[in-house]
């Protein structure tokens, strides 16, 4: 039985050598596209457009657009003299922020009593830089604020009351963005790799009508599953370990925990995800339909990886679904190896949840090709 | 070579990367001609065709086809050819009249006359009762003659087919060989490749291929008359063993094997026929049938391979 | 160019997607069903985040403390502990996001009005929950301060106004509620849109696939014919969801929609042709589907995702990103579909990314063309 899968998985490659651009795809592609898109956007959000309408023209006006251009967040578009222009930046997208600072802003701001008032406007159209424009200003307005008041009350900074926080960042101290985004990049990759790779295998045969010469054969439906089921594993785990690389040489992403585990358990997601990608192919009549489908799963799962929002804040209905996502348990895997360091201890419910899901699929998409292949 | 001729080619050869699949080719063919291209597979006859049909370039040569030169203008004469691939090159997921109005289409065909020439063509093809049929599910023949009748919807005057029989059954053959013929009557000149010797004799003029060179070019009489001497068919209980006891004879010339029959050329079919069975008896082997025969092209067509094949 | 070869390949590819019922089902619907479900992800709203508290100081201050920090929805007391030790392991499984450690002088030094060191953890591998945490931890703290020390004041007799001495007033336009939701339903859609595109990347394959090309090709019809008669279809499809999608977001999902329907839909067309024509440059070069899906992949699907500014803006990327980003028509249709849905602009304002997409549809279909060769290799 060995043999005759051997044969097949032979088979699928020389198939892939004569196509060879698949496996470069699955192999290469993944690993540089991840290393292009990792670069451009894992980095924190700076030179967000800020355009300025300064009515004061005073030190303290100037001091506090320095202290907004000094947090590298923004990128100083124009100052500007009315509201207008401002208005027109706005709805053409060209600007993120915008703040005006009042006429009496710098008597306000010495007098004891006096409260100038700062207009922030954000573009809500871009709500992602909108909120981190937002921070950044709160930041400075607060600090600035809190000298005011020690200037007032003519206090020493040290001898107030106050809170200094200390903030500690754990696992990602210098709360570096990719050591968040790069790992989420890297699962929606291997899920589409795994999940494409594994939906041409049949859809491609049925397609060509090569599927029912392959059935005259004698080999067993479970030696054909398998044998289209190894080389798709073999590229899934190549394809992992190689984009494992660009996300901890390139990135600098550490890997905290267990190498070995978080092998493991890649092996394990890959077996899950291919029993889909096997249900998917099996369903297919054509590729095109097969490729369909991917797209319509993989970019539903992408959404539970947290790339663009984090589960837990999600809908309540949306959390109990992403329970039965796999990728959603294998980038909370993910991340706690590379990042936390966890072991089976901390990771036994995700492992459970991975376990449960793929035996689930993986039972319903072997009947399912089983009988569809017999 | 007169320039007179519809298609004259002269010197092509076409190189791919590693292959040579056309050397030095020098052919005239006139109009109204049904020209049968024959030879062992990857003897080069499909590219020669793909050429006419303006869809591969030449690498060295010139074709003249119908006027166009086919170095300069490949995509003129495409209005003026009926091309059929090899394989079934139709859409599978159409209908038959779908596929033939799809066509229609891209020849340009009349609009006024177009409804008119499907309606004959799928009469002629045999087809009126399938034409809502989707392409896929017509048998080997249809799907040829379908293939054929799309080719014609346009009236070309030059009609390029690329092994249109193969894997058909013999009677959509032998009705597909009419369908030629008709065509052939009314002044189509057509250009046919074919594995089958009896199809080739239908051919005006036949063309032997072999590794990409034209062996010979005539007309079915004179290539069968090529062969001097006569031909002895015998049956025997041991192919193997007779082939070595006959070829030292005297006057055997050259034994061709057909599954479990010779065909033995011999000066002369008359003298040698008796010896040829007496040696035969005298090793023990019954002899089943013994017989002369006329030689056919095959046999003449194997007998110049061998010979080409000795020379290299 | 001719209109009776163009419409001819149109037919003949709406017939296919027809034909089939699963694929035209999946054609017309996977874009807006991804929507949907993408978006309803998308209706975040954080709360509840868990806290874990170390309270060293164990006064009636510090308690008076913790509980204010966790009165309202935003954070909830997951669990008050005894070592960092347990709030290590709290936040390797997973179960808090934040934890608060207070000192032991915390109320002493707070009634002395001396500084106050907080510790706060957060979980680095969430920020956004994190950074949540620590916004709402700040707030809350420094109420809880100012109270403290609006009673020293009162008995010195500064007035209380003056401990927060600037009024920022903070308002965003378009979006009130800086909700994800409402801009990222306009990005998304420049994503589901494009998947027609990667089909349309098949469709070449596919005739050389079943050798239908050879038939094609020995025809009479121009190169551009072909290769927009193939384009046409899935324009018409996409429209369809065109149509469809912005039903679903307004209705549903009560993203506004300030713009005007039709000049949506004309640059949509506009994008759809861009698009497509990208798909179809894949599809001149790869022969076999299996290649045209992984390049369309790599070359349309992934950096339309990523760098089309939806998810992290375009000016904080590097220059040659910032670059490419100019050449995918999806940085200019998420231009459009955020201004027609949220700020209300016109052709006005959005021309020069209709003229963008415009050009860059005309490269890649003459690029594509240029490429394509009425032959076989």
């Amino acid at each position: 039985m060995i043999r005759r899968i051997l044969a097949l998985v032979k088979k699928e490659f020389i198939h892939l050598r004569s196509d060879w651009w698949m496996p470069a795809f699955m192999l290469i592609g993944g690993a540089l596209e991840l290393l292009a898109i990792g670069w451009a956007t894992s980095r924190p959000i700076t030179n967000l457009p800020l355009m300025i309408w300064d009515q004061d023209h005073s030190p303290a006006s100037r001091e506090l657009v320095l202290a907004l251009e000094n947090t590298g967040t923004f990128l100083l578009e124009d100052q500007v003299q009315s509201l207008s222009p401002i208005e027109d930046a706005l709805n053409r997208g060209d600007i993120n922020a915008a703040l005006i600072i009042p006429p009496d802003y710098s008597t306000q701001l010495t007098s004891l009593l006096g409260k100038p008032t700062l207009n922030v406007i954000l573009n809500g159209a871009e709500s992602i830089p909108a909120r981190e424009a937002q921070r950044a200003i709160e930041g400075v307005v607060h600090d600035l604020g809190e000298q005011v008041v020690l200037q007032h009350l003519g206090l020493d900074p040290d001898q107030t009351a106050g809170f200094n926080f200390s903030l500690r960042v754990w696992f990602n101290e210098a709360l570096s963005e990719a050591y968040y985004s790069t790992p989420a990049e890297l699962g929606l990759m291997l899920e589409f790799t795994i999940l494409l790779f594994a939906a041409i295998t049949f859809s491609r045969e049925k397609e060509f009508g090569t599927l029912e010469q392959m059935l005259v054969m004698p080999f067993s439906s479970l030696e054909i599953i398998l044998g289209k089921a190894i080389p798709v594993i073999l590229v899934g785990m190549a394809d992992f370990a190689l984009m494992l690389g660009v996300v901890h040489f390139a990135f600098h992403v550490p890997i905290r925990g267990s190498g070995l585990l978080l092998f493991v358990l890649a092996l394990g997601y890959t077996i899950v995800e291919l029993g889909k990608g096997m249900a998917i192919s099996v369903f297919s009549k054509s590729q095109h339909q097969a490729f369909l489908l991917v797209l319509m799963i993989g970019m539903i799962d992408f959404m539970f990886l947290g790339y663009a929002v984090p589960v837990e804040s999600m809908p309540r209905i949306m959390q109990l679904l992403a329970n039965i996502i796999p990728a959603h348990h294998w980038l909370n895997i993910l991340r706690s190896i590379m990042l936390k360091g966890s072991g089976l201890a901390a990771l036994w419910p995700s492992i459970l949840a991975l376990v449960i899901l793929g035996i689930i699929i993986n039972t319903f998409s072997l009947l399912y090709v089983r009988r569809k292949l017999e | 070579m007169t320039e007179s001729a519809f298609i004259n080619i002269t010197e092509l050869t076409r190189e791919f990367k590693n292959k040579t699949a056309l050397e030095q080719i020098t052919l005239s063919i006139q109009e109204g001609e049904l020209f049968g291209l024959v030879g062992p597979d990857g003897a080069g006859k499909t590219t020669l065709l793909r050429i006419l049909a303006g869809l591969l370039q030449i690498t060295a040569g010139q074709v003249v086809a119908a006027g166009y030169d086919l170095n300069k203008e490949p995509e003129e004469i495409k209005p003026h050819i009926g091309y059929m691939a090899q394989e079934f090159s139709l859409y599978e997921k159409l209908s038959v009249v779908e596929n033939l109005m799809f066509f229609a289409d891209l020849y340009n065909v009349d609009v006024k006359e177009q409804e008119d020439r499907i309606q004959k063509l799928l009469s002629f093809a045999g087809l009126t009762e399938f034409k809502n049929r989707r392409a896929a599910h017509l048998s080997g023949g249809m799907q040829k003659k379908l293939a054929l009748a799309t080719t014609l919807l346009h009236e070309p005057p030059l009609l390029l087919l690329d092994e249109p029989t193969t894997g058909v059954d013999p009677i959509s053959r032998r009705e597909f060989w009419n369908i030629l013929t008709d065509l052939h009557l009314n002044g189509t000149t057509i250009i046919v490749s074919t594995p089958y010797m009896d199809e080739a004799d239908r051919c005006s003029r036949v063309g032997l291929m072999y590794q990409g060179e034209l062996v010979i070019c005539d007309s079915p009489v004179n290539i069968r008359n090529l062969l001097d001497g006569d031909l002895v068919k015998i049956t025997t209980s041991d192919w193997q063993e007779a082939h070595t006891v006959l070829a030292p004879l005297a006057g055997v010339k050259e034994i061709q094997t057909y599954g479990e029959a010779l065909h033995i050329l011999v000066d002369s079919g008359k003298t040698r026929l008796p010896q040829l069975t007496r040696a035969l008896k005298e090793h023990n082997l019954a002899v089943d049938e013994a017989r002369t025969a006329s030689p056919r092209m095959e046999e003449a067509f194997i007998s110049l391979i061998r010979k080409m094949d000795q020379v290299n | 160019m001719s209109f009776r070869h163009l419409w001819a390949v149109t037919r003949k590819e709406i017939q296919h997607i027809f034909r089939d019922r699963a694929t035209f089902i999946l054609v017309l619907i996977t874009p807006t069903v991804v929507l949907l479900l993408m978006t309803y992800t998308l209706a975040v709203n954080i709360e509840h985040v868990p806290l874990a508290v170390l309270d060293y100081d164990q006064s009636p201050t510090s308690r008076a403390f913790i509980q204010r920090i966790t009165a309202g929805e935003d954070l909830d007391l997951y669990s008050q502990v005894d070592s960092i030790a347990e709030i290590e392991d709290m936040l390797i499984q997973g179960q808090v996001k934040a934890a608060v450690i207070i000192s032991p002088g915390f109320s002493r030094d707070l009634l002395s009005l001396q500084g106050i060191d907080l510790q706060v953890i957060i979980d680095g591998t969430e920020p956004e929950s994190g950074g949540f945490a620590v916004e709402h931890i700040g707030w809350r703290a420094e109420a809880f301060a100012n109270e403290i020390l609006a009673d020293q004041f009162q008995i010195q007799g500064i007035p209380l106004e003056s401990l927060q001495p600037i009024d920022l007033r903070v308002q965003a336009w378009f979006n009130p509620g800086l909700k994800p939701i409402i801009d990222l339903v306009p990005g998304l859609i420049s994503i589901v849109l494009g998947f027609p595109a990667l089909t349309v990347a098949l469709t070449l394959a596919r005739e050389h696939e079943h050798s239908t090309m050879e038939q094609l090709l020995v025809s009479p019809i121009k190169r551009t014919d072909l290769l927009l008669g193939k384009i046409v279809p899935y324009i018409l499809v996409g429209l369809l969801n065109v149509m469809l999608i912005p039903i679903f977001a307004i209705l549903w999902f009560r993203v506004p929609f300030q713009g005007n329907f039709l000049v949506f839909i004309a640059l949509s067309a506009i994008f759809l042709f861009a698009e497509l024509s990208m798909g179809m440059v894949i599809g001149v070069f790869m022969k076999s589907q299996s290649a045209a899906l992984a390049m369309s992949f790599l070359v349309v699907m992934f950096p339309g995702f990523f760098l089309t500014g939806i998810f992290f803006p375009i000016t904080a990327m590097p220059e040659i990103a910032r670059l490419e980003s100019l050449f995918l028509p999806g940085t200019h249709y998420a231009i459009i579909t955020r201004g027609v849905f949220l700020t209300g602009i016109g052709l006005e304002t959005l021309w020069p990314n209709a003229v963008m997409l415009l050009i860059i549809g005309t490269a890649f279909i003459l690029i594509s063309a240029l490429f394509f060769k009425k032959r076989l290799a």
